[in-house]
């Protein structure tokens, strides 16, 4: 080839090899005057590339004409040209089988697993409310009772009569030993109480409810964590081939 | 947040994608060249170096769509050249391109007017009667 030492030479056709290897589905007539072409520049390009050392010139000389993939670049019908990265389709054939067989149902278990978690979760938010709830409840009827028995006795009478209160064996018994004002004041001693846990009970709830936020916070971002990989991993299969078609001018 | 350099080169690669097409049309509409001789010239003209294989699937988009025309011409220095010159259809569009290149170019440049300061809002205290 040209005036190239053998070494020099077989260095170039090398590459002119691996360019023409590119160009197959090129029409042979267009395929030799492109060769020709580049051809014509490595040489010239060889010549005005100072240096002692053959290869290292040529290397040099190489390196800066660029890969043949991006060489050739457009001159393909159909752009169907690519990078030095060749694609296995057969081994994405078989990933994608792997994936369809395991990583999905895998993945939607996963899923479940979380959804099932979050119901739980949920469960005993409404529960510990439900609880809170019936404590100020029945904290609201023993204040209601003390008062009816402190300042209404005859009301309290009327209705124990009729059923609505009864008080059975050992509190019952003690109970009634008091006097009717010591009832009512021992109603409303417990109502306090019991409302005392209500309201406490309500403001550990808070509490709990900033802890489930962030537990929801937590789950809710590991899945958009899992869907953005997901894309990224399909978004990663079609990249070969918009890097095939790219130029790369380099600084 | 740092952005990748990934991300950077990416970006860089397409601005110079679309410009390196119109800086060859550019050259070309000085006179005719071979791909070496026009790499040089844009290596020259530019403090940016670009590898030199680049240039000929632009050559190649230029030549089919018609922008260029191409003869080879034997060389007394070596193998003979293939040199290219924009038809009259190419040195049109290279006009019309390089006056929106223009704008696009002083679009970037502009130095822009810095937005009004905001003040910051008040707190208004409601005082109930």
């Amino acid at each position: 080839m040209d005036n190239y030492s053998d070494v020099v030479a077989r260095i170039a056709n090398d590459y002119m090899d691996r360019v023409k290897a590119q160009l197959r589905s090129v029409p042979p007539g267009e395929q030799d005057e492109f060769l020709k072409e580049i051809r014509s520049h490595l040489y010239e390009a060889y010549q005005q590339t100072p240096g002692e050392d053959d290869v290292a010139r040529i290397l040099v000389v190489l390196r800066n004409f660029g890969e043949p993939a991006d060489v050739v670049a457009d001159r393909l019908p159909g752009k169907l040209v690519r990078s030095g990265a060749q694609r296995n389709v057969p081994l994405y054939v078989i990933g994608g089988i792997f994936i369809a067989l395991f990583g999905l149902p895998l993945g939607a278990g996963a899923v479940g697993v979380l959804i099932g978690l979050l119901g739980a979760l949920a469960g005993i938010v409404v529960a510990y409310f439900a609880s809170v709830g019936s404590v100020l409840l029945v904290g609201a009827l023993f204040m209601l009772l003390g008062l009816v028995r402190w300042f209404l006795p005859h009301a309290w009478d009327q209705l124990v009569t009729i059923g609505i209160i009864r008080f059975n064996d050992t509190p019952g018994d003690f109970f009634d030993n008091l006097p009717p004002a010591e009832q009512g004041l021992l109603l409303i001693v417990v109502a306090s109480v019991l409302i005392a846990a209500g309201l406490g009970g309500l403001w550990l709830g808070k509490r709990l409810l900033v802890g489930m936020r962030f537990l929801l916070t937590l789950a809710f971002d590991w899945l958009r964590r899992l869907a953005q990989g997901a894309r990224r991993s399909l978004r990663g299969g079609e990249q070969p081939h918009a890097k095939a078609q790219r130029v790369h001018p380099t600084t | 947040m740092q952005y990748s350099d990934d991300g950077k080169e990416r970006r860089i690669t397409q601005l110079r994608k679309g410009i390196l097409e119109l800086a060859v049309m550019g050259v070309l509409y000085q006179g005719r060249h071979y791909g070496y001789s026009l790499v040089r010239v844009l290596s020259e003209a530019g403090s940016i170096s670009l590898k030199e294989g680049t240039v000929y699937p632009i050559l190649g988009r230029l030549d089919r769509d018609g922008l260029v025309r191409s003869e080879w011409v034997e060389s007394d220095q070596g193998p003979p050249r293939k040199y290219y010159a924009l038809t009259a259809a190419g040195r049109r569009l290279f006009d019309e391109l390089s006056q929106e290149f223009t704008l696009l170019a002083s679009l970037v440049q502009q130095k822009w007017r810095a937005p009004e300061p905001v003040e910051p809002a008040r707190k208004i205290v409601v005082r109930k009667e």
